[in-house]
């Protein structure tokens, strides 16, 4: 565990002494800084007026904006995760750290797991910049704690969740820009998955003419088959973690996710001893 | 100290190691000769846990490297041959991370890494970022981070390529002062550097060890000097073996 946390120290160090680190964060407060700034006026407006926007009354805020603008968060994070995650492993390789790495009394996963806490270190100066938006709004606006610590937890959960898979791609490549890439695509990929099973009928594909045992098996394969890719997307379980209502499988999701991937990376780093 | 009992290493079809067996005693420097390409590299990476060996194994400092590669890992100081360094870290704060890694208690880490400096020549440098040293410095910060934590066995690989003359010597005294008390393995090319700060020498070539014995013993009763015994001995090899094998291509990588 100690030298986990040398590893991170050292990791995160790294994102501040190279500019990555300020570029990253300073990219994510600009946007997530606008898209509040924007949403929070639009809201005002609504409230002010409720009929002219087709509201009956005024609307609910934790429905309207926080929840919205938290998910908004969570997909930004998945946009410019892979900037933080791309250089955990591939670069020492890339510079050829990984032999020092690798020989000095570390454990793979003492290894791993420094580099992953190191880039949540990022996810969590990155909350840092959303937590300074909802304690402005907390002022003006009366809004449950509850609410906003189980939100920026969900979002905290999925940039989590998303960062070990960087972190997995990022130990199959030596190259930066690949992993990163790669990373992006995987997560679009995931999410075009996502919005297909938007489309597909809920009824049973299975003709009428097949018989009745054969025809159950059918819809129940294809039952699970459209509930998997309907789950693929990261943020399907954000969005009702957002508005504070917190369900165990939510949760769950989100750790196996992580927990997923780093056992992938872990399997991924041991196998330089059987690879030539 | 180190107890190398048949290692292979196959990449893919190649042998680039084959049954290299050799011990080396605690208080003894040990030259690693052989040609480019020769499978100096990839032992020492074995021995050092980077890579694991198809065949065989080793004991390093009483551990055994597949069983137990950490402990081996914490009593091995280990120099690579590009020097991989982090380039934005200062060369204080590298140091610092290396003996935290190492297991240097908080306390002691400053006067060690303060140690390791000195002993390397680099207080100089101290406040300096490893990406903008010179190759000289580079390398002794190599040194220096494998020296920290005081292991009792040292696998330095080419320590000194790409020295000017007055830093290869300094870098010779340095190891040949670690020699004493230290199980040290250097690999090199340079003939003379073995006559000069080695006991014992190891020739190895296309993966196979073809000599081993003291300086003294290997031009016993001739004049040869080390470099004839060490052409001599890797052509014996390729014409023993492989007739068609280039002769040229053990020889040439010489540097002499």
């Amino acid at each position: 565990m100690r030298n986990s946390w040398a590893v991170c120290k050292r990791e995160f160090a790294s994102y501040f002494i190279t500019p990555i680190g300020y570029v990253v964060v300073g990219t994510f407060a600009a946007i997530s800084g606008l898209a509040f700034s924007a949403s929070f006026l639009f809201y005002a407006k609504v409230s002010v007026n409720p009929g002219t926007y087709a509201y009956s009354s005024v609307p609910d805020f934790e429905e309207t904006l926080l929840s919205p603008f938290l998910t908004f968060c969570g997909t930004l994070i998945v946009f410019i995760g892979p900037l933080v995650t791309m250089r955990l492993l591939a670069e020492e390789r890339n510079r050829g750290t990984m032999e020092l790495l690798l020989t000095h009394p570390l454990r793979d996963r003492e290894i791993i797991f420094g580099k992953y806490l190191a880039a949540l270190g990022m996810l969590l100066v990155m909350m840092g910049v959303v937590a300074v938006h909802l304690l402005i709004v907390s002022r003006y606006v009366h809004v449950e704690g509850a609410v906003l610590v189980f939100g920026l937890a969900t979002v905290f959960m999925m940039g989590a969740a998303f960062f070990s898979l960087g972190l997995f791609v990022s130990s199959v490549t030596s190259n930066q820009v690949t992993a990163g890439a790669l990373t992006f695509g995987l997560w679009f990929i995931l999410y075009i998955f996502g919005s297909f099973a938007e489309d597909l009928p809920e009824a049973n594909p299975a003709p009428e003419a097949w018989g009745e045992m054969f025809r159950n098996s059918v819809g129940f394969l294809y039952d699970f088959f459209r509930g998997f890719l309907h789950q693929l997307p990261i943020d399907f379980h954000a969005k009702e973690m957002a508005k504070g209502i917190v369900q165990p499988e939510d949760i769950a999701y989100y750790v196996l996710f992580a927990a997923f991937f780093l056992f992938l990376t872990f399997r991924s780093l041991e196998s330089r001893k059987w690879r030539a | 100290m180190i107890e190398a009992k048949g290692l292979t290493k196959y990449y893919g079809q190649l042998a680039a190691v084959e049954d290299v067996s050799f011990s080396v005693d605690r208080g003894e420097i040990l030259g690693f000769l052989g040609p480019n390409a020769a499978g100096k590299t990839t032992t020492m990476r074995i021995l050092t846990g980077f890579s694991p060996p198809s065949r065989g194994t080793a004991v390093v400092a009483g551990y055994d490297i597949k069983s137990d590669p950490i402990e081996v890992k914490r009593r091995v100081g280990y120099l690579p041959e590009s020097v991989p360094l982090y380039g934005e870290m200062l060369v204080s704060s590298f140091l610092e991370y290396v003996a935290e890694v190492k297991g240097v208690e908080r306390g002691r880490r400053r006067a060690e890494v303060g140690r390791v400096m000195e002993r390397c020549g680099l207080l100089e440098v101290t406040r300096r970022v490893c990406r903008n040293l010179s190759k000289g410095y580079r390398q002794r910060v190599g040194l220096a981070q494998a020296l920290i934590g005081d292991p009792p066995v040292l696998i330095l690989d080419e320590p000194t390529v790409g020295l000017d003359p007055r830093q290869v010597i300094e870098i010779r005294q340095v190891i040949k002062e670690l020699g004493q008390d230290h199980t040290v393995l250097l690999s090199t090319h340079i003939l003379p550097e073995v006559t000069m700060v080695c006991e014992r020498v190891l020739i190895i070539n296309r993966g196979r060890i073809v000599a081993q014995d003291t300086v003294a013993n290997l031009a016993r009763g001739t004049a040869r000097t080390l470099e004839e015994i060490f052409i001599s001995a890797v052509a014996q090899d390729a014409a023993d073996d492989q007739p068609a094998a280039p002769v040229a291509a053990a020889t040439g990588g010489g540097a002499l």
